[in-house]
């Protein structure tokens, strides 16, 4: 028994002396078995009366049957559809009023870690819709906002605990009329699109001009130039030249047809690449140059008219994309939408006739490949993590209501439970 | 007080002749567009949601009314009807949305498209949305084709006090045909949120909720001395005109008291003769405020209630409708995640006349999801469908033409190609005053022009 388990035993043994009746956090039952569900894949369709087998967190089976030791716990799903974990591929949760950084239309260098607030019960109300992994961007009020931060919805696991580990670096541009209204107001620039993009190319120009500096300092150094003096360190200018590198996803909130096609010329004149827009209400216009340039969409299934750029918002428009090869995911971008983002996606069945896999796939593992943690969930696959979701009712209807939800392995809320459901989580601990 | 309550209703009726003329010009929609010919839907699936469910029915819609409903081998066809095959479909009343922003808004961020409230003054009884109500707005077929045939429009809840609400029916060829009721209903907001107290610099009256009540007592009582005055007036001037004419002389009449559309507005309230919308969330201010309602003996409906779920015996007492919701409305932190999710059942159980709003004017189409959420949440599915349709209708006193499938009803109804308050159901047909409804909108549109590219 490695120590990690031990410490883990002497805590579970004090807190059920503490007479805690629950679970405790970091569930030792580490082998369990889920039996008698419809098992919605996402990848390789559905089982019905199917099982999953989960080891450390993980999926070790899934099938008809599965190989687990007799020692495994087994849970019974009493017939009910069970899905992979929701993902919502744009979220801006638990950052309380930090959202924006409006200040200046360029801050690539914020960190939404800094704000990240673990206790926000946003994340307890998105983990009962389903969800388990959010992606939480800076807001749309810059240019080139700050880097997100991805959290698994282990409401009551502790901060560390919550973060996706090893979750790629994304960062958030934004476009169109939000940073033109929030400078523009103020009579600064950008107060145009015109304006917007010229800072935005600005900028990265610069980035260009830091990295050619500390490349030759570099040069310098290998020369065995000692007395070379490194340039300063400027965190904007670094964090831009990780975009140019390529080192970070780019998500790019933008509405108009035009603009998107704007965005992908700079990005590639600058040597980048867009991983997703968001918002993308009019991808519908030009789907088929998204998808020669394999850039997704994070986009609403009905949401329309907030504000002009809004005005051309069709519920077509998720699916009309796919069917031209775009990556489609719905995500919430509220704190409402979150907490039935199963509803949402389902209305691109009825808007366009989206097959129950795709809809699904609009908050799995599409939205996962947005993340860039496509290869660690979204999907009901071996070596996986074990994040998932036991349904009341059918997902995809007006009537699916999360039962259970487990996140790499354990059972983060539980609609049968008194209280909040959290097996791991009471109020004032 | 005897005296006042006489007098008032005469004082009421002098200033509602105008007013019930306007009502009677705006009621062209309940027979508007007399249809050509009798349309048959046959072989459908009927909710007719007063007398259950009828598998493999025919409705048949006449001169904008229904004229004949019942199981297929009992409804007899004419020759001429155009007959439409339903089978498979299911038909249902229009939905009723209890309350939307529908024709006052087009962009919520653009300001000139935005006729939502009037924020000069928190008591605004005299605003009427009528007078805003756009009917070309593109957001009104968007609705409609979702299968919501009528909704009460009101003014955004920034007020206490914002105005009158219209009820209106989603086709028509003008405002007037659209807006079948004006001034069906007064709001009452008292969430909080209607304090003037954004920053400390720029404080205004009233700043608390203290503030707002006393405000709203002092206007209620303004219209009711305002009531007397020309109650007083009348009296005088009866007795000048009955005085024996030896006495010409003296026959002056008196001079009338200075007209204030402001409090005339708040007198068929006063008079309980139409309902009080009376909007809060806790349960604090659901006390103050129905304290408030029975002081002046109003009449009143309860609207949101979100956060009340400590007090819905209280609220069961009260014996008056809920408009509840949005049941997306986020719960409070130290509340469970369903807590408004099961609101309607829960008020359901305790015997209350619900009835759903969208609360919305471009999403206002997503009504019908609402109910059906709500039946994951323990509402009855009967009990869903009536609180977006016949529920709806009596609370706002139209149920002799509206909300349920009956022979004389107005033919606002709906076909779809599965459960209607499931998402995955397509609409299919929309009738309203038995004209069916092209089923296009500004977006159908822009999907056709973009979507076979």
């Amino acid at each position: 028994m490695s120590r990690f388990a031990i410490r883990l035993f002497a805590a579970m043994a004090l807190l059920c002396l503490s007479g805690r009746a629950q679970q405790p956090r970091g569930s030792v039952q580490n082998e369990i078995v889920i039996k008698n569900a419809i098992v919605m894949t996402v990848t390789r369709g559905n089982i019905q009366n199917g099982s999953i087998y989960i080891k450390n967190g993980k999926i070790e089976g899934v099938g008809k049957t599965v190989d687990a030791p007799a020692s495994a716990t087994v849970v019974d799903a009493g017939g009910k559809y069970l899905t992979p974990g929701i993902i919502d591929s744009h979220s801006h949760i638990a950052l309380d009023e930090d959202v924006n950084e409006a200040t200046s239309p360029i801050t690539p260098q914020m960190m939404m870690i800094d704000a990240f607030d673990y206790q926000d019960k946003a994340i307890y109300r998105g983990l009962a819709g389903g969800v388990t992994t959010s992606l939480l961007l800076h807001g749309s009020a810059n240019m080139i906002g700050g880097q997100a931060v991805v959290i698994k919805h282990k409401y009551g696991a502790g901060r560390d605990a919550m973060l996706f580990p090893g979750a790629p670096r994304s960062i958030k541009f934004a476009s169109g009329e939000n940073p033109k209204r929030v400078y523009g107001s103020r009579e600064q620039m950008p107060s145009t699109r015109m304006g917007n993009f010229e800072v935005q190319r600005e900028a990265l120009v610069q980035a260009q001009d830091y990295m050619r500096e500390w490349d030759q300092y570099n040069d310098k150094l290998k020369r065995g130039e000692k007395d070379a003096s490194p340039p300063k360190r400027d965190l904007k200018m670094e964090a831009l030249a990780d975009v140019l590198r390529g080192k970070l996803l780019v998500q790019i909130h933008c509405y108009r047809a035009d603009e998107l096609l704007t965005e992908m010329e700079i990005g590639k004149q600058f040597g980048y690449k867009v991983r997703a827009f968001h918002h993308a209400l009019e991808a519908y216009k030009m789907a088929d140059q998204l998808a020669a340039n394999d850039v997704g969409i994070a986009t609403f299934a009905d949401w329309w008219g907030y504000k002009y750029e809004a005005w051309d918002a069709i519920p077509w428009n998720a699916v009309l994309s796919m069917r031209k090869g775009v990556r489609v995911a719905i995500k919430s971008d509220s704190e409402d939408f979150a907490r039935r983002l199963n509803q949402e996606a389902a209305k691109t069945i009825r808007y366009g006739g989206a097959t129950e896999e795709e809809a699904l796939k609009m908050i799995t593992l599409n939205a996962a490949w947005i993340i860039g943690v496509e290869d660690r969930v979204g999907s009901i696959e071996v070596g996986k993590d074990a994040d998932l979701v036991i349904w009341d009712g059918y997902p995809l209807s007006s009537y699916g209501v999360p039962s259970k939800v487990l996140i790499d392995g354990d059972i983060y809320f539980d609609r049968t439970l008194p209280g909040y459901g959290m097996p791991h989580y009471r109020e004032g601990e | 007080m005897k005296k006042r309550s006489q007098v008032i209703p005469e004082m009421g009726s002098r200033f509602l002749a105008p007013l019930g003329m306007i009502i009677v010009m705006g009621m062209g929609g309940w027979q508007a567009a007399a249809q050509a010919k009798p349309v048959v839907l046959k072989g459908g699936k009927l909710l007719t949601v007063s007398h259950g469910t009828i598998e493999n029915g025919v409705l048949i819609m006449e001169n904008g009314k229904i004229s004949a409903i019942g199981p297929a081998a009992s409804v007899k066809i004419g020759r001429d009807a155009r007959v439409i095959d339903a089978t498979g479909m299911t038909v249902y009343p229009g939905f009723i949305d209890s309350e939307t922003q529908l024709g006052l808004t087009e962009i919520s961020a653009e300001p000139m498209t935005n006729d939502l409230v009037e924020l000069s003054d928190e008591i605004m009884p005299h605003m009427h949305v009528y007078d805003a109500f756009h009917a070309e707005s593109e957001l009104i077929p968007v609705t409609r084709l979702n299968g919501i045939t009528n909704a009460i429009v009101a003014p955004e809840s920034k007020d206490t006090l914002p105005g009158q609400d219209s009820f209106i029916q989603l086709d028509g060829k003008s405002a007037e045909e659209m807006v079948l009721v004006r001034d069906i209903a007064l709001p009452l907001n008292f969430t909080g949120k209607e304090r003037r107290n954004e920053t400390w610099e720029k404080r205004k009256f009233p700043q608390t909720r203290m503030g707002l009540a006393a405000q709203l007592r002092q206007s209620f009582l303004d219209a009711q001395d305002y009531a007397q005055r020309w109650a007083d007036y009348e009296k005088k001037k009866a007795e000048a005109a009955n005085k024996p004419n030896d006495e010409k002389d003296k026959k002056q009449p008196p001079n009338p008291p200075k007209r204030d559309l402001k409090l005339e507005a708040l007198l068929p309230y006063l008079e309980a003769k139409k309902p009080i919308v009376l909007a809060e969330t806790e349960p604090s201010d659901l006390e103050t405020a129905v304290n408030l309602a029975r002081e002046f003996k109003l009449k009143f409906v309860l609207n949101h209630i979100h956060h009340s779920q400590p007090v819905l015996d209280y609220v069961a007492s009260l014996k008056v409708p809920v408009i509840v919701g949005p049941i997306y409305e986020d719960p409070k932190d130290y509340e469970r995640y369903d807590a408004v999710y099961k609101l309607p059942a829960e008020l359901y159980q305790r015997g209350v006349k619900i009835a759903f709003a969208s609360y919305e004017a471009h999403n206002a189409r997503n009504l019908p999801y609402a109910a059906g959420y709500a039946t994951a949440f323990g509402l009855p599915y009967e009990e869903a469908l009536k609180a977006v349709t016949l529920n709806a209708a009596e609370i706002w006193g139209v149920a002799d033409k509206l909300g349920s499938l009956d022979v004389g009803k107005t033919a606002n109804l709906a076909v779809a190609n599965g459960d209607p308050l499931d998402l995955k159901s397509d609409v299919k047909h929309v009738f309203i005053a038995g004209r069916e409804i092209p089923m296009t909108s500004r977006q159908t549109q822009l999907r056709d022009e973009y979507g076979h590219r």
